[in-house]
């Protein structure tokens, strides 16, 4: 075995782990709303979720080989890697990807651990931009695009972030005020059952989208490593394993459940009722589809966060907390920057030890971080049993005394 | 700022196509919940209402199934074209 096939298997590891925590990260967009109002049992919505995850995972066939193009210049345009990058058996790049995917998992687990709904596909893209400012500079970045197509970090990423949550929030606040002039008087025997099975279907929709466009990415970034190390050649299709691995890995991650952002996105920011949620998951797959027919990309996160505030702004009456709603747009400003720091350092990192050193250092520094914040969340665990409890504002914040020797 | 352009102008369409759709459907499937209770109402069955209702909802998983299409025809490398007002699949060019 050589060392860059010791690399590669560590990169097609933290790929998944990446597309693991996208999947437990994003359970929340689908599924908040329908565990927020019972109109499923959370346990049931997750595995449904997951499900159709795997589902949606298995339907993408086309390539999408091309997914780092948006951000970085690490590939050209038929999906190959810079040949610049692929000496010694592709280390060049394969450290990039390394780096920039431990950058995109550490903030999803930070902003998981607080309970905060960030963008899964911001992280990544923040780590790759991070790794790759470090390993090639600041020309290293397609940070405009060509001026021929929405491209860039500012088209494909920016401009979408400010405009997906306002447009979602729109519809959704329409389609809320509307269904409750409709159904005015309405016996709540007929309304109850009518909107529940309303919001199983449109939630049900979102996973499936969230499964064909997200676990697309990790493909797209496994594929590449494994041709910049020669051991894959053909830029149309994914090899199979990597295909049901990663299908795999977002499904699990689904069915685990991010219980914290659920609560947060389900409780935290309006109380929902269920034509509320009705509206806001059929607002989040109308924007989803739509966007990606028009080739617009955007983040599912920002598309139902945005949906579920304008569900509580249409409520007559309805009492929306714009304090967690700061809180959490406050974390999207910070999520690419951040995670683009992390992915910078663990790329200087690497490349002080240099070569398979580097890539075993920055792989541990992930498995610490990542176990700390696991022991760090089983302190106040969240889970199936109490992701409903009723939302209590401004949490005392003064601390207990920190006894000696214990990290807070 | 020509990215600003190419994102304003997919935001309306998006927006518009949302409205259509996201909030459009919900409306409809919300008209069909009260077209039943209006047939139930009152004790004295209303057969329009019930008709009306169901096929509301019939419009509604329309819709959806439309959603679901372009999501597999998307998967495959395809795509859904509106030129002939009724949706057809299409390659993608």
């Amino acid at each position: 075995m050589t060392e860059s096939t010791v690399i590669l298997a560590l990169v097609v590891i933290t790929a998944l782990g990446f597309d693991f925590t996208n999947g437990f990260h994003d359970t929340a967009n689908a599924m908040a709303t329908s565990i927020a109002t019972n109109a499923l049992r959370p346990k049931v919505a997750v595995a449904l979720s997951g499900l159709l995850n795997l589902v949606g995972a298995f339907l993408s066939v086309e390539v999408a080989l091309t997914v780092t193009n948006a951000v970085v210049k690490i590939q050209n345009s038929d999906g190959t890697p810079k040949e610049s990058l692929t000496a010694h058996g592709g280390e060049a790049l394969l450290i990039i990807v390394l780096a920039g995917l431990v950058g995109g998992i550490i903030w999803n687990l930070l902003t998981w651990l607080l309970g905060l709904p960030s963008s899964s596909s911001h992280a990544l893209f923040g780590g790759l931009i991070g790794a790759s400012i470090a390993g090639l500079g600041w020309a290293g970045v397609n940070w405009n695009g060509n001026g021929s197509k929405l491209d860039g970090v500012v088209g494909k990423v920016i401009l979408p972030a400010i405009m997906s949550p306002v447009i979602a929030g729109v519809i959704a606040a329409v389609g809320t005020w509307l269904i409750y002039k409709v159904v005015t008087g309405v016996a709540q025997r007929f309304t109850d059952n009518g909107f529940r099975w309303g919001q199983i279907g449109s939630a049900s929709l979102v996973s499936l989208a969230h499964g064909t466009n997200d676990a697309q990415k990790t493909m797209g970034v496994i594929t590449l490593a494994l041709i910049a190390t020669g051991d894959w050649t053909d830029t149309k299709n994914i090899p199979f394993w990597v295909k049901v691995s990663c299908a795999l890995a977002i499904a699990l991650g689904t069915y685990l459940g991010g219980w914290r952002i659920i609560r947060t996105l389900g409780k935290g920011l309006v109380e929902i009722a269920p034509p509320q949620g009705m509206a806001a998951e059929s607002a989040s797959a109308a924007v989803i589809l739509a966007s990606s027919h028009l080739g617009f990309a955007l983040s599912t996160t920002h598309v139902a966060t945005g949906s579920i505030l304008g569900s509580g702004v249409g409520k007559p009456g309805a009492q929306v907390r714009w304090r967690v709603a700061g809180r959490m747009i406050s974390a999207w400003l910070i999520t690419l920057p951040a995670a683009a720091i992390v992915g910078a350092v663990m790329w200087f990192i690497g490349d002080l030890v240099g070569g398979l050193g580097g890539a075993i250092v920055i792989f541990a520094l992930l498995v610490a971080a990542a176990v700390y914040m696991y022991l760090r969340s089983r302190r106040e665990p969240v889970g199936h049993h109490n992701v409903n409890d009723e939302w209590e504002d401004a949490p005392a914040q003064e601390r207990v005394p920190a006894s000696a020797g214990s990290a807070s | 700022m020509h990215n600003l352009g190419f994102a304003l102008d997919g935001a309306w369409r998006v927006l518009l196509a949302g409205l259509l759709l996201g909030a459009g459907l919900p409306v409809l499937f919300a008209l069909g919940i009260r077209s039943l209770a209006w047939a139930d109402a009152g004790g004295v069955a209303r057969p329009a209402g019930r008709t009306l209702g169901y096929g509301l909802f019939a419009v509604v998983i329309l819709g959806v199934l439309l959603g679901i299409t372009f999501i597999v025809a998307t998967g495959f490398g395809k795509a859904l074209s509106f030129e002939h007002i009724y949706p057809t699949i299409v390659p993608k060019h």
